[in-house]
């Protein structure tokens, strides 16, 4: 009871739904402290989730995110293709990559590199070695060239 | 008389069926536990650990779920445990992926296993004696990849279309099947083992096993046999991919499946030729496919070869699962401690194979996936050497019965 009153809803257009991802707030929470609450559609969460391609199919999961100094986040790794678990091959990815759609319910996340352009990349193995990251292709560049 | 037919009869379809049905239990655990965890949204530290736990369980429980085999007078209820474990494991997979519970579900699946590959092999020997071991693990060795395959097939779909909880119940459904076929399997058990008087006899005797010159060259040979094995297919698949991509999965999938048929169609071979001409011509069979298979990985221009060359894979995983219980069966033979000798031939076979990932990884990280193959191949040439000098035949001319 006392925790739904101490919920300050800024964003929220109805009062806590079912999927809110706030985790239930200490018993005694300082009163110098806000609380915001934010949709999914809002905040989504993303390890462990399908990453699709731009047919919809799903080609792989993000795994991990890698973040710069500042905590934005640079690139994301994600496990990639296999049967029953044989033959994954762990890629990172430049973080513009991927293109979040948030919808009513299922969230996608959607990578714009196609398979040709990634698959045979590097593995990302140590997150301590510096990282091989797959760029975003720009339409002026041409295989040979950088 | 005929009664009596009828109860072997039912006891040998009986032990395909477990066969069978453990082999598909066992399907689902290994790398797709990897998969599912991610889905679950676990970090990859904590996946790692989990699967270390797995594997260091299962290493470790070797031997002491040999002994504890040997030591239990009725062998099914060892492998009724070790079905409901398994069973069991796949439920908390399902119901709790916390890490408390996957945790306790990768010891109590690592340890579960140890105790079902001894104990299968105890219950054959029960029900068909010395003489017709071969023959009988050989059935053994084609129902159980019957199983595997097909539980393969189906637990890909049901990953793809389902989802990766289904995986672990279907799992967790064939432990019901498996179960059922233990109370047909009724062997009357032989009479208890003669059993060393003192102590002091009985330790001399354990002492004479361990030193015994068969079982330390075996296990040596078991554990090159899996230095070179244990890492081919996963990195054969990882470049399938890399060439590839998703559309790799189907070609995968048949890496794995095609090895089983092969497995299902010639275990029973290698079982009856294995009492007819001795077991070393077999063993070097198997392990001779062992540096081949890596020399044709290294040199493949074509994906779709690469299931040809797992193939021949099956050969090999053919010969090995035939051998390790005989040989263990040889080496015991008349003492009470096959499933001790089964627990170290295993220990030997785990480690190889956890070496086998790690340094083949390191070759592949180093100098490519072509030297990490080389790499495999020379593990099996040092094998299949060490079959040919130094292995003795062990199968015994005149089989006491």
């Amino acid at each position: 009871m006392s925790r739904i009153s101490l919920i300050v809803p800024l964003l929220l257009l109805t009062a806590a739904t079912p999927e809110v991802p706030a985790r239930p707030p200490a018993p005694e929470l300082p009163p110098t402290v806000m609380l915001q609450t934010f949709s999914p559609r809002e905040a989504m969460s993303v390890l462990g989730h399908p990453v699709v391609e731009a047919d919809g199919q799903t080609v792989a999961r993000l795994i991990d995110v890698l973040v710069d100094p500042n905590g934005q986040p640079v690139a994301a790794v994600l496990d990639f293709g296999g049967f029953m678990g044989v033959g994954i091959r762990k890629i990172a990815v430049f973080w513009s990559t991927l293109r979040f759609e948030s919808g009513e319910g299922a969230h996608r996340i959607v990578l714009t590199l196609t398979q040709d352009e990634f698959k045979a990349a590097p593995e990302y193995r140590d997150p301590e070695k510096p990282a091989p990251v797959v760029m975003p292709v720009v339409p002026e560049a041409r295989p040979g060239q950088q | 008389m005929p009664r009596k037919r009828a109860t072997k009869t039912r006891a040998t379809i009986g032990l395909d069926l477990l066969n069978f049905f453990i082999a598909g239990e066992q399907t689902g655990f290994g790398p797709f536990v990897a998969v599912y965890l991610t889905a679950r949204q676990w970090t990859q530290v904590e996946i790692g650990f989990a699967l270390s736990l797995g594997t260091i369980t299962a290493m470790v429980s070797q031997i002491p779920a040999g002994v504890l085999v040997d030591a239990l007078r009725g062998k099914r209820v060892a492998v009724a445990a070790g079905i409901l474990a398994v069973g069991i494991s796949a439920l908390l997979l399902v119901a709790w992926p916390a890490l408390l519970p996957v945790l306790t579900a990768q010891v109590l699946h690592g340890f579960a296993s140890c105790v079902l590959t001894p104990g299968i092999a105890a219950v054959s020997l029960e029900l068909v004696g010395h003489a017709a071991l071969g023959e009988r693990i050989g059935r053994n060795a084609r129902f159980a990849a019957l199983g595997n395959g097909l539980a393969a097939g189906a637990m890909g779909l049901l990953g793809s279309y389902v989802s990766d909880q289904s995986v672990f119940l279907l799992t967790a459904v064939l432990c019901v099947p498996a179960l059922a076929t233990l109370p047909f399997i009724d062997a009357k058990p032989p009479p208890p083992p003669r059993r060393a008087a003192t102590r002091r006899a009985r330790r001399s005797e354990l002492v004479a096993l361990l030193t015994d010159r068969r079982l330390l060259m075996f296990a040596a040979c078991a554990a090159l046999f899996q230095l070179a094995d244990s890492a081919m297919l996963p990195i054969a698949a990882g470049e399938l991919t890399k060439q590839k991509g998703t559309q790799a999965n189907l070609i995968i999938a048949a890496c794995i499946l095609v090895p089983q048929a092969v497995v299902a169609l010639l275990s029973p071979w290698v079982g009856l030729n294995a009492e007819r001409f001795g077991r070393r011509p077999l063993m070097l069979l198997g392990w001779a496919a062992l540096p081949l298979r890596g020399v044709l990985l290294a040199m493949l221009p074509n994906p779709y070869l690469v299931v040809a060359v797992q193939a021949i894979g099956g050969v090999s995983a053919a010969v090995f699962g035939v051998m390790l219980p005989v040989i263990a069966d040889d080496v015991t033979l008349g003492a009470r401690r096959f499933n001790l000798c089964i627990g170290i031939f295993g220990l030997a076979g785990t480690a190889g194979a956890a070496l086998s990932t790690t340094l083949a990884g390191l070759l592949a990280d180093i100098a490519g996936d072509r030297v990490a193959f080389l790499g495999l191949a020379a593990a099996g040439l040092a094998g299949t050497a060490l079959v040919w000098l130094a292995m003795p035949e062990t199968r015994s001319i005149e089989a006491p019965e």
